[in-house]
């Protein structure tokens, strides 16, 4: 009987064979169903500099000053996630469908294989560290989150699923967020297809997500209820938060377009859009990206308008 | 109570209950700069607290403090295992304050509505023994797990 191999040549253990059918099942929640079909279709955004990187079946790359797009090179057949860093202009890390790493040093031009000991599974969402461009996160379908600290050379597991309502949950979307974890460190947020939460870097537990540290809860002698969370149990298609301004989030649900000034505590509904990829410029937390069944749209008011993005 | 005021009392808590051994001990020669909760820790203290590991602690974080196999990966009951706490482990990213509650009260103390198969000690050890195995555990991190987790409890509000 074949061995199934994962990329770095090891057997693959019983995990493994189990984060390649967690694929399977994940491919249900993710972002490639409730995009547009076509060449048009968007499954993943992310700014690089100034320019907005709008991936699916193909990349384009859209200079927003100048208002030019270019179709780049795609590593592989579909891209279900890309990472930038605003400190590393012209790097991407884009995970594809069925599985696979690779990264682009050229803003997309050109890519190579960035998975050295990732199970060949599906990546469903990637982060790049806030404050260390080289660490990068991903979230292995059926698996857990994977780290790496050398840009994608070599990985690690580092945390299983987050466990919510008596059950491991996929993550369909990270997002790594310069506000203080109370343990050195800073918080890795999940949108998962059962809520949002986050984990310090430490990766000590997942946890929800509350105001302050849970000590003040402790001393007040109360949990602290969030005092308006995200709807519960509805998967979190897509999070992003602004590099310039941690404490905003927006965040795509089914129910629509979510949006949050206070570290993901308390949340407000901004519209009905149903947006399954989203994308904060790193300086201009006002100007925000989202990919909707009727393709690529730009606010740069924080929500309040938007417009159409040419993506062909 | 503020945080403050709850601070203060966990301190006198640990502190009042390790007065005995600070006045009775010589400081430890091997934790020169080694503090708990804002109190220098004794070499009776590092006894004692090792003593109280291999004891209470021993059988699930290990003797070597090497935690539980594959402890990264959730049981089937959808607890995690007891990780390590040594330099391999997280630990050494919480302050003294944190960690003392946790072993104390338990896990759900700091994260509300979290399943640990660890119990609260509250009951089961004393103040005193809960600084002393903390203590010893601190005791044998390296250098650099040593001053990034004195770095966190100094940012702990409260903190030593």
């Amino acid at each position: 009987m074949m061995k199934v191999r994962s990329v770095s040549g090891s057997p693959l253990g019983r995990r493994h064979v189990l984060a390649m059918l967690g694929g399977v099942a994940l491919s249900g929640l993710s972002p490639a169903r409730w995009a547009q079909a076509g060449d048009a279709a968007a499954s993943a955004l992310a700014f690089d500099g100034d320019a907005l990187v709008v991936a699916g079946a193909q990349v384009w790359r859209h200079d927003l000053s100048g208002g030019a797009s270019a179709t780049l090179a795609t590593p592989r057949p579909h891209i279900r996630a890309l990472a930038t860093h605003p400190a590393r202009t012209g790097r991407l890390f884009a995970a594809s469908d069925g599985g696979g790493l690779d990264r682009s040093d050229d803003g997309g031009r050109t890519w190579a294989a960035a998975s050295g000991g990732l199970p060949q599974a599906q990546v469903a969402a990637l982060a790049i560290a806030a404050g260390a461009q080289d660490t990068v996160y991903a979230a292995v379908a059926g698996d857990g989150l994977w780290q790496s600290e050398d840009a994608g050379e070599n990985w690690s597991f580092v945390m299983d699923r987050p466990w919510i309502a008596e059950a491991e949950r996929e993550m369909l979307t990270l997002a790594s967020v310069n506000l203080a974890s109370g343990m050195g460190g800073i918080w890795i947020y999940a949108g998962t297809e059962r809520g949002l939460t986050r984990v310090p870097d430490c990766f000590c537990r997942w946890q929800d997500v509350v105001a302050g540290d849970a000590m003040d809860a402790l001393v007040a002698g109360t949990p602290p209820a969030p005092e308006a969370p995200l709807p519960e149990g509805e998967p979190v298609l897509a999070l992003a938060s602004a590099m310039a301004a941690p404490e905003r989030f927006v965040a795509g649900l089914p129910s629509g377009l979510w949006a949050s000034t206070d570290g993901g505590v308390t949340w407000s509904r901004r519209s009905g859009l149903v947006a399954t990829a989203l994308a904060v410029h790193p300086t201009e937390p006002s100007r925000i990206a989202a990919a909707t069944a009727d393709g690529v749209i730009l606010s740069h008011d924080g929500g309040a308008s938007w417009a159409a993005l040419p993506t062909t | 109570m503020t945080r403050r005021g709850f601070f203060t009392a966990a301190a006198l808590v640990a502190a009042t209950g390790a007065a005995g051994w600070i006045a009775a001990a010589q400081q430890a020669p091997d934790a020169e700069s080694l503090t708990f909760l804002g109190e220098p820790v004794t070499a009776a203290q590092l006894a004692l607290g090792q003593e109280v590991y291999a004891a209470n602690c021993a059988s699930c974080h290990g003797a070597d403090l090497e935690g539980q196999p594959d402890w990264r990966r959730r049981n089937e009951n959808g607890r995690m295992p007891a990780p390590p706490h040594d330099a391999s482990g997280h630990t050494w990213h919480h302050a003294d304050r944190q960690l003392f509650t946790i072993t104390r009260l338990g896990v759900s103390a700091i994260v509300p509505g979290y399943e640990s198969d660890m119990p609260a000690f509250e009951g089961i050890l004393s103040d005193d023994e809960i600084v002393a195995v903390l203590a010893w555990i601190k005791s044998t991190w390296p250098e650099r797990e040593r001053g990034f987790q004195a770095e966190v409890t100094a940012n702990d509000e409260g903190g030593s």
